[in-house]
């Protein structure tokens, strides 16, 4: 029985699989620019980093290039970067005593160690880190965004299903003196990567924007140029800061494609593309990085806000970035289906389990385990 | 397939994946974090799929068969619940598990009638006709998953194909290209291909083969049991006994698979332990007997093994090489099935011999 065997499923390592990314002034009222990473889902209470992977934080300074219908970014070349890397703990096989340690590499040359699960984190050469297990801050009806997409019609209900209640990740917290640690700005990209450690390094994931690459990148129905690519994985592995020539074309056509069919959602055209067929956030959304604006004031509702003002071509207000708990899907459906011409649109779940704390490690801590092990 | 370059070793640090005591915790945190949706009824069809696939995971690294029931309950309830196509997929993999081959192709045309994609369908149906022993069809199947797409998974399928089909300077090729592809950090994926190459050099009477292979599965992931016991087999096939023991107690006590217990009971037979290898010989024909009114096509094979070696019962041994053989035509239930009609011919000419004296 134990034998037959008949070839390796695709098997993602969960600690590498990144799920969320943040990026936005210290709510503390400091100045300092926070920045978070959520990998491993749905974590159990055993879940740990792994000792093979490298979990990267990018930040290049970046400027507005252009506004109006071309809207885009210049972004810099003086890029720091934090490499976060863990090792096997010694009680590893042990629930209880298993304490993993860490430590972050700046590019700059300074590290800072920190223990796992120590909500006080690890703090030197103006960075304090902390990295462990806390309550999944993102809300979302899963389901329905499928129905949504199959049925060509918006499928929230009134009340919905939170796909992550009561769910935990591991995450990792960076809250950096940006004047100090930073180079230009206070305009900044911020990008996150998982990479497999070695004598060269190679990227597993990368992630900037939300939900770019599963409720917009996804669906390969809509997609006349590449219908049976499953692009995301070649999207992974490009570096967000020179997204290579050879794929853009086909990355430009599934943003182009699927945003236009989010646009006949509502039954009508908010979002007319241009000659060449090129929706107006595709560009913007292609610059797969948060872009944080350190010097503004911190909010808990600003995702895109900056992005918005480059299109209507005004100044933009607030941080930009993305707070933990934005409510980041009726934000997106928003945008994507009407512009914010028509009336919010609500997915039915306005609220994640716990809220995050405005304080040091922000995101609130784990939730209690919801059935027993089988 | 081409250009062959030379294996790094995982000695060297290469390819590096995530410490063995890490993946096993993770894997449990998947499983705890899936299960707990699946009881509370937020869980997705992709996740429910997905929790199938890490409990066999787990079954097969753990040597649990308490993970493969798990997982199928889980299927049943899924195709219960929803009638999904990734329903249907996931207890097409559990029929393929416990050997019920026909029952796992009825349900993947359902799955791909209702809307499971070509591909997959075709990698599903691959794996089947190679449990079937239909080598042919599985290997243009095998062939055309890496022309679409020559990755680490279609690679490592293949190569495990040719290795069961006993073409091993092939298969050692593949074994080593679809190792250069791999992209991953999981230890799963490596250390799965390693113990299926050590079955195949133990299958060939090629034991330090064997357990050099075995010994990289057991580097990467320490607590995989079956690697563990196989390693103790070809320590025991080279005179290495005592440390075959000492490798198998922990394994016959902590795992409800009987093949440790049986292999336990052969080598301390083998011995001369006979007190110690009886009791363990009761232990693996109560838990084979048991297991055997449930999963007969499952666990014939194994179960006629024991009753050939250690068991000491060449009839019923014969009674499930049949069953094996029936279920599966490849050569080794086939081989099975030739010692098993030896055995019983061996012991027929033996109680003639006897009347005749």
């Amino acid at each position: 029985m134990s034998d037959h065997f008949s070839g390796p499923r695709a098997l993602a390592d969960p600690a590498a699989d990144m799920s969320d990314v943040f990026a936005f002034p210290s709510p503390e009222g400091t100045k300092d620019l926070v920045m978070a990473m959520n990998v491993f889902s749905k974590a159990g209470p055993t879940a740990l980093f792994s000792d093979a992977v490298i979990y990267r934080f990018r930040v290049r300074p970046v400027t507005v290039a252009a506004t109006g219908s071309r809207a885009a970014f210049a972004v810099g070349s003086d890029e720091v970067s934090f490499d976060c890397l863990f090792d096997v703990p010694i009680d590893s096989k042990d629930d209880e005593r298993a304490v993993q340690q860490g430590r972050c590499n700046f590019s700059t040359g300074q590290v800072t160690t920190f223990q796992v699960n120590d909500e006080g984190g690890g703090e030197g050469a103006g960075v304090r880190v902390f990295a462990g297990q806390r309550s999944d801050p993102f809300f979302l009806d899963v389901r329905m965004v499928e129905k949504t997409v199959a049925s060509r019609k918006l499928a929230f209900k009134k009340v919905g299903s939170d796909t992550l209640y009561g769910t935990n990740v591991l995450s990792i917290v960076l809250k950096v003196d940006w004047p100090k640690v930073l180079r230009g700005g206070p305009l900044f990209a911020v990008v996150c990567e998982t990479l497999a450690a070695g004598k060269r390094p190679v990227r597993i994931e990368r992630l900037g924007r939300p939900e770019i690459k599963n409720v917009t990148l996804s669906w390969k129905q809509f997609d006349q140029t590449n219908r049976n690519l499953e692009i995301r994985d070649l999207y992974n592995s490009e570096d967000a800061f020179h997204v290579s020539s050879d794929y853009i074309e086909a990355y430009r056509a599934r943003f182009n494609a699927n945003l236009a069919f989010f646009d006949t959602l509502d039954g009508k055209v908010d979002w007319p593309l241009d000659a060449q067929g090129n929706h107006p956030l595709t560009n913007l959304l292609l610059a797969d990085f948060l872009v944080v604006d350190a010097s503004k004031e911190f909010r808990e509702t600003s995702y895109f806000e900056i992005e918005q003002a480059m299109l209507k071509d005004r100044a933009h207000v607030t941080p930009g970035g993305r707070w933990l708990n934005e409510d980041l899907m009726d934000f997106l459906f928003t945008l994507y289906v009407n512009a914010g011409n028509g009336p919010r649109i609500n997915d039915g779940v306005d609220a994640p389990i716990a809220w995050s704390s405005k304080v040091f490690p922000y995101l609130a801590p784990p939730n209690p385990p919801k059935a027993k092990p089988l | 397939m081409t250009n062959v370059h030379p294996m790094p070793t995982p000695s060297a640090g290469w390819p590096q994946t995530t410490d063995g005591s890490i993946a096993a915790r993770n894997l449990d945190a998947q499983i705890e974090g899936l299960q707990a949706d699946a009881t509370s009824g937020y869980s997705t069809a992709e996740a429910r799929l997905r929790l199938i696939d890490l409990l066999v995971l787990r079954g097969r690294v753990l040597g649990r068969i308490a993970d493969y029931r798990g997982a199928e309950q889980l299927a049943n309830r899924f195709v219960r619940k929803t009638g999904s196509a990734e329903s249907f997929l996931g207890r097409a993999r559990i029929h393929a598990l416990f050997h019920r081959f026909p029952a796992a192709l009825d349900d993947l045309n359902i799955a791909q009638a209702l809307s499971i994609d070509r591909t997959t369908a075709e990698e599903e149906r691959a794996a089947i006709f190679q449990g079937l022993g239909r080598y042919d069809e599985a290997l243009a199947l095998r062939q055309q998953a890496v022309a679409r797409c020559a990755s680490f998974e279609s690679l490592a399928a293949l190569a495990g194909l040719y290795a069961e089909r006993g073409e091993i300077e092939t298969a050692q090729q593949l074994h080593v290209e679809s190792q250069l592809r791999y992209r991953g950090v999981s230890p799963f994926p490596l250390a799965l291909l390693d113990f299926q190459f050590g079955q195949m050099w133990i299958h060939k009477g090629e034991c330090k083969k064997a357990q050099n292979l075995l010994q990289l599965a057991v580097q990467r992931l320490p607590g995989y049991v079956p690697a563990q016991g196989h390693l103790a087999e070809v320590e025991a096939e080279i005179g290495d006994a005592e440390h075959a023991v000492a490798r198998l107690y922990p394994l016959a006590m902590s795992s409800d698979d009987p093949d440790y217990v049986s292999q336990l009971a052969r080598i301390l037979r083998d011995l001369g332990r006979t007190e110690e290898s009886q009791h363990w010989c009761r232990l693996a024909a109560e838990i084979y007997s048991s297991l055997l009114v449930e999963y007969p096509e499952a666990f014939a094979d194994h179960a006629a093994e024991f009753w050939l070696g250690p068991g000491a019962n060449p009839h019923k041994a014969l009674e499930l090489a049949q069953i094996n053989f029936a279920t599966r035509k490849t050569p080794r239930s086939h081989a099975l099935l030739s010692r098993a009609l030896g055995a019983n011919e061996t012991l027929r000419s033996g109680i003639h011999g006897t009347d005749g004296l």
